[in-house]
């Protein structure tokens, strides 16, 4: 066999696209360390802008990119937003009231705000806050055994910015509905297991990011999309599917309303998590990445 | 493009800090991002040695307390502020590789529950997961907490370096707020620390004219230990103690105004009454004659919680507790103002220098 020869089959036995791990990984931490509260997304589909090349953002605040050309059209969508608050006051004093936007995924939702670090998103960039909490030391002796031991709700959600007015909230850029959500700080432990809040959104909405970068040769026409609003009111999907259908066939990558493709048949898959819709949110980068591989498949229809 | 607006933003209003306030973050920042429960101060001791003047000669006791004395004769003042932090230790890893934990100090578990968590290991640190409850369970409390640090064996875990005894906490960060504001985990008792700190660095040692001595403590988060140690060294020897220590703040909206009512920016405060000890009326109004001598910003209140100083009263040295107010003590979230902790380094080094 001439050296030749064995150039041209060694190309022909690598896969027309190769993911990098680090790329999806790298991206699902970034993805994660972003926030996109429901119906507040633009953020991060500014971002998504920047990272997709030929993407466009839809009058309904979706990013998306049509790759290859003809029939069969097909949809492959990740959900962006996160269940998250508003601000819904300002207190004379300086303390930001809240307003949940979505529903709590579980009751204990809104708990995890309880004496942690927030951060808000003012007109003049991110603001560091916190969740107030009790003192320990205050409710001591104050607090009978036999007391009832009620869930923090989002009613009892204050949020302390160190200002000590509203006119003090207001100069750092803060106002009424304002996004707020806590502070993102994604966690890598054991193998490649992440953790953050919606890590298993961000961690799909990277891996169709990463196998749209790595120019796929498509069938027909995909569209990806990055769609926002999938936890409240109208989803951003149907106005995908509105704007840029009809589609033969849709992948949508969260669990959920299967509804939400409109008339398509939708398929899900979503990553799998442990402590699901937490702060420690966890998923494997491992799975990311083999997620990556099975959408570039799934687009070349191998 | 919005990063570098708030960088640019919070800036521009550190720009503004005095350079007092600088130099009592300049201190504050690296103490709170040393960790150190009760027991396992040794980062948090190192960090202050390398915060000391350098004329300050350092001692390590038995107890783990370290000390710095300055300045002879009688009567002896001495300064304490605990070292040691809220958090758990590692009780048992089960053969999914989990680990069971022990609080050290008393704070509400809820607020670890479903957070990052760092085992502390010889190796380094270990991350890993405080795991939530399963959802089914809903109320404030949760049951006693574990840790996932990413294994599926008691093997795995124990390569990793992780053994009964580790402490556990979560990950930490100085993070200024608005204004002069800035919040943390662990400002109790690392902002007392910082205050005795400033005060070395800033006192006038040829005003003295008796020895003071500044200790840095152990364990005060699971019984004052480290304290007890100190004052059984000193004995009668001493004459006054001063606790450099939290003052557990109202300050809040969901704080009832009963007592403790010590709003934050309003200056250091007296710790006349809490659940330790009680400051002798008499030496409440020497500490004020003396704030107001030096035009320092001083709060006169009554809170929660004990104190070091109060391990020195049975050998009959008098307690005159001092603090500062703090928001949300005992959270991840802690909330000082830094001109407080000026304020209180401020009343240090006037009752070193002039009581």
């Amino acid at each position: 066999m001439t050296g030749l020869r064995l150039v041209l089959l060694s190309l022909s036995i690598i896969p027309s696209f190769q993911l990098s791990a680090q790329t999806v990984d790298d991206l699902a931490i970034r993805f994660a360390g972003m926030t996109a509260v429901t119906g507040l997304e633009q953020a991060m589909t500014d971002t998504l802008l920047t990272l997709v090349p030929g993407s466009i953002r839809d009058r309904a605040g979706n990013v998306t990119v049509s790759l290859g050309s003809g029939t069969p059209k097909r949809l492959v969508a990740c959900a962006l937003d996160e269940v998250g608050y508003v601000v819904g006051n300002i207190t004379p004093d300086g303390y930001l009231t809240l307003r949940r936007v979505g529903a709590p995924p579980t009751p204990l939702f809104d708990q995890q705000l309880e004496g942690e670090r927030v951060t808000v998103f003012g007109a003049r960039g991110a603001v560091p806050g916190i969740g107030a909490v009790r003192s320990t030391h205050l409710t001591r002796g104050r607090i009978g055994p036999s007391s009832p031991d009620p869930v923090f709700t989002v009613d009892n959600a204050y949020v302390d910015l160190g200002a000590a007015s509203a006119a003090d909230a207001r100069a750092l850029g803060i106002d009424l509905l304002s996004p707020v959500s806590l502070a993102k700080r994604p966690h890598r432990y054991g193998d490649r297991l992440l953790a953050a809040p919606a890590a298993a959104r961000r961690a799909s909405c990277a891996a169709l990011a990463a196998a749209v970068q790595g120019k796929p040769k498509v069938r027909g026409t995909v569209v990806a999309a990055f769609t926002v609003r999938s936890l409240y009111a109208t989803t951003g999907v149907e106005a995908v599917q509105s704007l840029q259908g009809p589609f033969a066939e849709a992948l949508l990558l969260w669990s959920g309303r299967r509804t939400a493709a409109g008339r398509a048949p939708a398929d899900t898959l979503a990553l799998a998590t442990r402590y699901t819709d937490t702060a420690v949110e966890t998923v494997s980068l491992k799975d990311g990445d083999a997620l990556a591989k099975r959408l570039v498949r799934w687009m070349e229809a191998r | 493009m919005s990063t570098l607006v708030a960088t640019l933003l919070w800036g521009s209003l550190w720009a503004q800090d005095s350079a007092r306030v600088a130099e009592a973050q300049a201190v504050l920042a690296p103490l709170v991002e040393a960790y150190g429960v009760s027991g396992a101060e040794g980062p948090v001791r190192e960090a202050v040695k390398r915060l000391l003047p350098a004329w300050a000669q350092a001692e390590t006791d038995t107890a783990g307390n370290l000390w710095v004395r300055v300045g002879n004769g009688d009567p002896v003042v001495v300064f304490i502020a605990h070292l040691d932090e809220i958090g758990f230790t590692v009780t048992g890893i089960r053969d999914d590789g989990s680990l069971e934990l022990q609080t050290r100090g008393g704070f509400f578990s809820s607020l670890f529950e479903g957070q990052p968590a760092l085992v502390h290991t010889p190796k380094g640190d270990v991350p890993g997961v405080f795991m939530p409850r399963d959802s089914g369970l809903v109320r404030h409390t949760p049951p006693p907490l574990r840790v996932d640090v990413g294994t599926t064996s008691r093997a795995a875990t124990m390569a990793r370096g992780v053994s009964p005894g580790s402490t556990v906490t979560m990950a930490k960060q100085f993070v200024r707020l608005a204004g002069t504001r800035a919040t943390g985990r662990s400002f109790d008792d690392r902002v007392g620390c910082t205050a005795q700190l400033l005060a070395l660095r800033h006192l006038d040692r040829a005003a003295l004219k008796h020895q003071v001595i500044f200790v840095f403590s152990t364990r005060e988060e699971i019984g004052l230990e480290g304290a007890h140690a100190a004052a059984a060294a000193l004995g009668k020897t001493a004459q006054r103690v001063h606790a450099i220590d939290t003052f557990v703040s109202a300050d809040s909206p969901l704080e009832l105004s009963n007592f403790a009512v010590a709003p934050i920016g309003q200056g250091a405060v007296a710790r006349a009454l809490d659940n330790s000890s009680i400051t002798p009326p008499a030496y409440v109004d020497s500490l004020v004659r003396v704030a107001r001598a030096r035009g320092v910003k001083l709060q006169v209140g009554t809170t929660n919680g004990g104190n070091d100083g109060s391990m020195f009263t049975s050998y009959g040295v008098v307690d005159v507790a001092m603090g500062w107010p703090l928001r949300y003590s005992h959270s991840p979230a802690e909330v000082v103002d830094l001109r407080d902790v000026v304020s209180l380094a401020d009343m240090i080094q006037a009752v070193a220098e002039t009581w």
